[in-house]
């Protein structure tokens, strides 16, 4: 899938009423099967940008694309099929629910797209397995590691094939060991599915994995 | 039955919050529907009969202790036309020292002359829950109301000495929830016997020959024809004969709700009391419950959840949650209305009525407003985007 972005701007209302512009027309385009990956100063708009690709806040101005459709201006019910659809997310934070078991969060994003619950089982417990993961599916996340629980947030994000991954910081909170592992998961999603992959970072070997490297300064993206 | 296979993680708290909303509705409510019963049963009562006693004394004094109303009275209220029946009663306080305006509250013997069929239209048949009712012929038996039997223990076969006489129990009385619940039935013969021996003054007039036995009634209820206008009858019997105070039913009954006002304003006050705190409290955890999972509803969004599945889900939680929480909520309410019935018994009272209707409105008035505030808060919440979803939840 080819991830367009044209022009995209975001402002957030500041301390004293006046607004804080964070991102100043972004462009960017993403072809399916690069791994981009994303750095910039702490601040400077890396984790707004991914929201913004992942239509998970509006953006002021700009234009989003996914192939021929302009999946920025759906509607809200269109938007929240393109998230369960065709976007995977991996959060720095893991954002696992605490009141669901390992297993239940991965599952949770195959239930809003009506998937078939035995076929999405089967393939949870498959990807739990190859990440290691398998044995914790029934505990809940705040008996598992750092490291367990973003294993668990990447199959969740990866479960049902999503043609964009995006993955903000996601070797942030783990410790080097289970940084390459994501890493390498990732990648391998990028040969073998041909997905895009936008990682944010500020870990240099986690930039060094992407087939680009972009640095977002003074709200706009420019070469590495 | 592990509780987690089907309460939601995380809401036990939520449980017991609206467990707790829905237990002061409910006891609140238990408590109206008790004075509200006893209200009406009054009411019912007054409605089912013209009550005559004899002059000279007010009505709710002469009715219960004193009136003399003589046979040739009675026999010419019952020569009246549209009159069906006169029952003759003797109706005596257990307990003179009590006022004798709250007839609807004291503890009484109530004399009756069987030989005439029960002439109050609501009350021709008093519910027997052990033994039997009183029977033409008999003598020296009783049979009692709920509260009189639970505030002395009494039984079929019991003794019970009213006024210095004993008498066999013969029969207890289901409960009414109004004044029979505090009487003690008897023949009339021997309500006779007992307002001879408390009453010094009447003996003497007894004495002196000037009255029979038959004449020693304190007033009768009278019974109408089918079709017939109670409140005209009441109207043309006092007319016709001399002597006597009789109630009118549709006066009575308006002067009995205007007496009861206080209490109707109270019950009111009480009801909208409690639904104001049980909707409160009830309404306030469920949103607050909802409000905490606001990261959940960012994440869940993130993951594809449309407004619609979202709400799906929220209002099918709360809903099972507020179930939850309204059936603990009406246990509870339960147990303390019946711990604290059982202490008050004793006096012969009971404080609360759980009747099936306000625990079918307590249920569904937690599942209506717990599924609101859901409905509400789920609303505010998807207003969001996620990612300020996720944001405020951090």
């Amino acid at each position: 899938m080819l991830v367009r972005a044209i022009g995209l701007e975001k402002s957030y209302g500041g301390a004293d009423g006046q607004p804080i512009r964070v991102l100043a027309g972004v462009d960017l385009e993403v072809k399916a099967g690069e791994f981009v990956a994303i750095v910039g100063a702490s601040g400077s708009g890396k984790s707004t940008l991914l929201n913004l690709l992942g239509l998970l806040e509006p953006a002021d101005a700009g234009e989003i694309w996914f192939d021929e459709l302009r999946v920025s201006h759906l509607s809200r019910r269109a938007q929240a099929r393109v998230r369960g659809t065709r976007i995977g997310y991996v959060f720095q934070s893991f954002l696992l629910i605490s009141g669901m078991t390992a297993l239940d969060n991965v599952l949770l994003s195959a239930r809003y797209i009506g998937r078939d619950r035995r076929s999405a089982l089967a393939e949870a417990a498959a990807l739990m397995a190859r990440l290691g993961v398998a044995h914790r599916s029934g505990h809940y996340p705040a008996q598992l590691s750092g490291g367990e629980q973003q294993r668990v947030a990447y199959c969740r994000a990866v479960l049902n094939g999503p043609p964009l991954v995006l993955a903000d910081e996601p070797t942030g909170s783990v410790d080097d060991e289970h940084a390459r592992v994501i890493l390498a998961e990732l990648r391998a999603l990028t040969r073998e599915r041909r997905a895009s992959v936008i990682l944010v970072t500020h870990r240099a070997e986690a930039a060094a994995e992407g087939d680009r490297v972009l640095r977002l300064r003074d709200g706009r993206l420019e070469p590495a | 039955m592990n509780p987690r296979a089907w309460l939601p993680r995380g809401y036990l708290f939520t449980v017991l919050g609206i467990a707790v909303g829905v237990a002061g509705l409910v006891a609140l409510g238990a408590m109206a529907e008790r004075i509200s019963r006893f209200i009406e049963g009054g009411d019912r009562f007054v409605l089912g009969q013209i009550s005559v006693a004899g002059e000279g004394m007010g009505m709710g004094a002469g009715f219960t202790a004193g009136g003399l109303l003589r046979s040739a009275k009675i026999g010419e209220i019952a020569r009246v036309p549209g009159v069906a029946a006169v029952q003759p009663q003797v109706m005596l306080p257990l307990r003179t020292s009590t006022s004798q305006f709250l007839t609807l509250t004291q503890e009484l013997v109530l004399g009756l002359d069987l030989s005439v069929p029960m002439p109050n239209r609501n009350y021709q048949v008093l519910p027997v829950r052990a033994g039997r009712f009183l029977a033409p012929g008999d003598r020296g038996v009783a049979v009692v109301g709920a509260d009189f039997a639970a505030s002395r223990r009494l039984r079929v076969g019991s003794a019970v000495t009213l006024d210095g006489a004993t008498f066999k129990v013969v029969g207890t009385l289901d409960k009414t929830l109004t004044a029979p619940d505090r009487f003690a039935f008897v023949a009339i013969a021997d309500a006779r016997d007992l307002w001879l021996r408390r009453d010094p003054l009447l003996v003497q007039v007894f004495g002196a020959g000037t009255l029979g036995r038959a004449d020693l009634n304190s007033g009768a209820a009278v019974g109408w024809r089918p079709g017939e206008d109670p409140d005209g009858l009441a109207r043309r019997i006092q007319s016709a004969v001399g002597g006597v105070n009789v109630t009118i039913p549709g006066e009575l009954s308006r002067l009995l709700r205007e007496s009861t006002a206080f209490f109707s304003a109270l019950l009111f006050g009480i009801g909208a009391l409690g639904l104001v705190i049980g909707g409160l409290s009830l309404s306030n955890t469920v949103t607050a419950a909802v409000f905490e999972r606001i990261r959940d509803f960012g994440i869940k969004r993130a993951l594809g959840a449309t407004d619609l599945q979202l709400l799906r889900e929220v209002l099918a939680e709360a809903l099972g949650v507020s179930l939850s929480g309204g059936a603990v909520g009406v246990g509870l309410a339960l147990g303390i209305g019946f711990l604290v019935d059982a202490r008050v018994i004793r006096q012969g009272q009971q404080l609360f009525l759980f009747s099936p209707r306000l625990l079918v409105f307590a249920l569904a008035f937690a599942l209506v407003l717990g599924g609101l505030a859901a409905a509400y808060a789920t609303l505010r919440i998807v207003r969001l985007s996620p990612a300020d979803a996720i944001r405020r939840g951090a």
